[in-house]
């Protein structure tokens, strides 16, 4: 390990957790904007973690150890999988780092402790938030690990790493492949940041919600480490998307100039990126539960064809 | 000196299973005591070394006794059994850590000592089949195997449901070693030798003959679907130390003598390798999925077994696709996996049937829906049952996520290198392996949900209490091993000879800790207020009824319902009316049953039709002297024209 993969390790999670609030309000705002309100301001997020770090932490009485280690384990899992993923500057891989099968069960891991933790308080608004989680997360599943043999398939690689710096080097989009995997990623971006049609991230009714479910029991700090923890996830998706797609501006070496252009251009296509998810959103209405794995059938299949055209072109 | 200390493990079994065959009728705990020592001692000294041979080279050749010129009773010890006597021993040492306590608590007064003394004998067989160097003497310790496990599952035989699972495993097992028989009989038609050393047998019909009544007779014994229906029989019913030594070693020897005999004796063809993959992928899946419907907790973690073992044979089945391929390097990470896996999902899969155990015991009952808030009862083991769940559900950093992640990289490598057709082979494994972890994650989070978080369900599990510390030693080890197995995979890997492109989970681990640190610093030095216990909103209900709270069935349900056409359920209406007309009701009774697709189909007819056979057979029958006196003559006729002829 060197100084420069250490810096990476600092950089990388200071900047993932410094602009994933950021995004979260931008697509609210987005959002607002669509049904003619002026919504909240971008920096609300930042508020509202702000806030919920000076509460206090109530636990419910049949609550056990879990629901206390969850929102820990939630966080370090996902701020380990956030170093994954490269924002700004792409160094050497070291140990591994950057695999994308543990990018993937890093993720697992995190939504295992969220759902242990939805059910430990007993109330049956987690358990069923569990429940659809875990379920939705088992037949994503599938396209998800598809869209990522894709990934390897182009790029020759399972490491993110590699991947980023093949597409920084190259500068555009290198094969028309790569778009049509874009769409399949930006699916599984919508289901597993919860967002409509999937699952609503506004409302904490129990006909529509599946995140909010588990963790309506988390309160004070630790709903701030949940809610950080599904902001940073966001941030990840939408930092895959982007590299691969537009990597242009992606640093490969260090130096301040070329980290701070990357990181000012990465909030910008970021903003883009946030504002599409806002518009797609709006565009939609929640499905119902169980039309869901139509919707999973297509993109899976639609996966496997993008693969099927690549392998006989 | 290896071959001392190897016969030093064996006399240390044999002494576990005499001492309490000599003294039964002495009805005492020392004895116990003694035989499960003698066993735990033999498990350190064929650990140490196997371990030694595993890491170090060298190997064990020993003839013991040879009654005829071309058959012998001869072990050889070589790093491939050295490493599943490896997992024998981890797994014996810890279970016999934990039936020391556990065989107290059964009923059963001396026949407690003869448990102890088959549990030895069952041990003794698997040291000898893993170490058998030839087919026969293979054969014949399978066989004493499957004897003494039969002996153990029907260790309750009063009640009914026990004697049926015993029969039941009795009849698949038997299957096994006939189908192994059969395969061992033509594989030396074909070589003339007995050797299990015979290396590079051509495809010829016969051989062909013989590597699928072996693969058969070592699928019924791993529990492949569609012959899987044995285990959640068998597991429910047997003493829990003896389940977590069926589903963590027994499991085990069967894929220890397909590797084996795909290793040292086959050069397979390519449609082999398919085969086993796809019985291994449908076996993954499924298992998976009829474990998300089970509420039984021991049958749940059987049929999760299936499904690890359908991964391992996934594992040996790109195993011989690479190698027929000629891509040694995949198919050596494809068999390293194997490998791997099969240690894995025996240090997990018996942590986790020891420590359901102790809820069983503690709780008196196996249906998940009637327990619940068992974390606060039982802490010591539901931190214990949680590591296993983890590792099971394969999540980084413990052992299970890397033996699976080393199936995976040779599934995603290959889409690149092979032709089109096993290209999409491959992408259907790949996406069925992923849906099969997913799925058991959501397995996992259901039986630890549902019995050890929220409000209990029931009295007895409101009353229960932990369990002894002898009963947690032996699972504590095996999560320790999880933890170890998993953290270190890349460093173990390195330092038995190989360089896998896994992730150094060493690196992942630390920076999980790292992370986890200062998040918690965070959170000390940013809380202004002290933590508080209270009732948290619920809707307005006044208090939380356990009745309320999300049920094991309850979590599956949605999962049930997108798996709808693989849980085939019969409905069925029967409604009478006291007019003609049927407008008046009278009576009505609705069922949904959930079929047994696989007993009705399968088992069942050919059960009829044996039965049928039997039936047809028994005419020859009839008891008098003088027809047994004409068969005798026939035969005796008709050897002599036979022996004439030739």
């Amino acid at each position: 390990m060197n100084a420069d993969f250490i810096l990476y390790l600092v950089l990388n999670t200071l900047m993932v957790v410094a602009v994933a609030p950021l995004f979260v309000s931008m697509i609210k705002k987005v959002k607002a904007w669509t049904q003619g309100r002026r919504g909240p301001s971008v920096f609300q997020t930042y508020y509202t973690l702000a806030k919920l770090f000076e509460k206090e932490v109530i636990y419910s009485p049949r609550a056990s150890l879990i629901m206390r280690v969850t929102p820990v384990v939630n966080c370090a899992a996902m701020l380990v999988a956030a170093l994954f993923v490269p924002l700004v500057f792409v160094p050497e891989s070291v140990g591994g780092i950057g695999n994308i099968i543990l990018f993937l069960y890093l993720l697992a891991l995190a939504k295992f402790f969220m759902a242990l933790g939805g059910l430990d308080a007993g109330s049956s608004f987690g358990g069923m938030g569990s429940s659809r989680e875990m379920s939705i997360s088992a037949i994503i599943e599938p396209t998800t690990i598809i869209v990522f043999a894709a990934l390897a398939f182009v790029f020759k690689t399972l490491n993110f790493f590699e991947m980023f710096a093949f597409s920084a080097a190259n500068g555009t989009v290198t094969t028309p492949i790569l778009i049509l995997v874009g769409i399949s990623l930006f699916i599984i971006l919508i289901v597993e940041t919860s967002r409509i049609p999937v699952d609503n991230p506004e409302t904490h009714l129990e006909l529509t919600m599946i995140h909010e479910g588990m963790i309506l029991e988390q309160s004070g700090p630790n709903l701030a480490l949940m809610e950080l923890s599904a902001a940073v996830k966001l941030t990840l998706l939408m930092a895959v998307l982007i590299n691969l797609i537009l990597p242009f501006g992606l640093a490969t070496t260090l130096s301040l100039a070329g980290i701070l252009v990357a990181a000012a251009l990465f909030i910008v296509k970021g903003s883009v990126l946030a504002g599409i998810i806002g518009l797609f959103e709006s565009s939609m209405a929640k499905m119902r539960f169980f039309q869901l794995p139509s919707l999973f059938a297509m993109a899976f299949f639609f996966s496997v064809l993008i693969i099927i055209i690549e392998v006989f072109a | 000196m290896y071959t001392e200390l190897f016969f030093g493990s064996v006399v240390f079994l044999a002494a576990g299973f005499l001492i309490p065959l000599v003294l039964y009728d002495r009805d005492s705990r020392a004895v116990r005591k003694a035989s499960l020592g003698c066993t735990v001692l033999a498990a350190i000294l064929l650990g140490s070394v196997s371990l030694a041979i595993l890491m170090g080279g060298g190997s064990i050749a020993v003839t013991v006794y040879q009654p005829l010129a071309t058959f012998s009773f001869s072990f050889l010890v070589d790093r491939l059994a050295a490493f599943f006597l490896l997992i024998i021993a981890m797994v014996s040492a810890c279970t016999g850590l934990y039936a020391g306590e556990y065989y107290e608590h059964l009923d059963g007064g001396v026949r407690r000592n003869l448990l102890c003394s088959a549990t030895s004998l069952f041990l003794l067989a698997m040291v000898f089949v893993v170490s058998s160097a030839n087919t026969l003497s293979f054969f014949f310790f399978w066989e004493l195997m499957a004897a003494s496990s039969f002996f153990l599952v029907m260790y309750e035989y009063h009640a009914a449901e026990t004697r049926k699972a015993g029969l039941f495993y009795f009849i698949m097992t038997q299957l096994s070693t006939l189908f192994v028989l059969f395969g061992i009989i033509a594989l030396s038609w074909q070589t003339g030798t007995f050797s299990l050393a015979t290396r590079g047998v051509p495809v010829t019909v016969l051989s062909t003959v013989a590597f699928l009544a072996l693969f058969l007779g070592f699928s019924i014994k791993g529990g492949i679907i569609p012959f899987h229906k044995w285990l959640p029989y068998a597991h429910p019913a047997s003493p829990t130390p003896v389940s977590a030594l069926m589903s963590g070693v027994m499991l085990k020897i069967a894929v220890y003598g397909l590797i084996r005999f795909l290793l040292d004796v086959f050069s397979p063809d390519l449609w082999w390798g398919v085969l086993i993959l796809l019985a291994g992928t449908i076996s993954a899946v499924l298992g998976v999925i009829y474990a998300l419907k089970e509420h039984d907790l021991k049958a749940l973690l059987a049929y999760s077994s299936i499904e690890n073992i359908g991964v391992i044979f996934m594992g040996i089945g790109l195993f011989v696709i690479f190698t027929t391929v000629s891509l040694p390097l995949l198919a050596t990470l494809a068999l390293l996996g194997a490998l791997f896996h099969s240690l894995n999902h025996a240090v997990f899969k018996s942590l986790l049937f020891l420590t359901a155990g102790s809820v069983v015991h503690a709780t008196g009952t196996r249906d998940i829906e009637r327990m619940g808030g068992l974390a606060h009862r039982m802490p010591w083991t539901a931190a214990l049952f949680l590591t296993g769940s983890i590792a099971i559900a394969a999540l980084p950093p413990l052992n299970g996520f890397a033996s699976e992640i080393l199936i995976f990289i040779p599934l995603f490598t290959s889409i690149t290198v092979v032709d089109p057709l096993l290209k999409v082979l491959m992408l259907v494994c790949l996406s069925l392996l992923a849906l099969t972890s997913a799925l058991s994650a959501a397995c996992f989070v259901k039986a630890f949900g549902s019995v050890f978080l929220a409000l209990p369900r029931s009295e007895e599990s409101a009353g229960a209490t932990e369990v002894a510390p002898a009963m947690l030693a032996g699972p504590g080890i095996l999560a320790v091993a999880c933890l170890f197995l998993g953290v270190y995979a890349y460093q173990l890997f390195l330092r038995a000879g190989f360089t896998v492109p896994i992730p150094d989970m060493l690196m992942t681990g630390t920076l999980l800790v790292v992370m986890a640190a200062i998040v918690l610093i965070v959170l000390h030095y940013t809380s202004r207020q002290p933590v508080r216990v209270s009732e948290t909103w619920g809707c307005g209900a006044p208090s939380q009824l356990s009745s309320a709270e999300y049920t094991g069935h309850g979590f599956s349900e949605p999962l049930d319902i997108i798996f709808s056409s693989v849980y085939r359920t019969r409905i069925r209406n029967e409604r009478a009316f006291f007019d003609d007309r049927k407008t008046l009701f009278r009576e009505g009774r609705a069922e949904i049953r959930l079929m047994k697709v696989f007993e009705e189909y399968l088992y069942l007819p050919v059960a009829r039709f044996s039965l049928d056979l039997a039936t047809r057979v028994s005419r020859f029958q009839n008891g008098c002297l003088d027809t047994y006196l004409l068969y005798v003559f026939v035969t005796v006729v008709i050897i002599i024209l036979f022996l004439g002829w030739s």
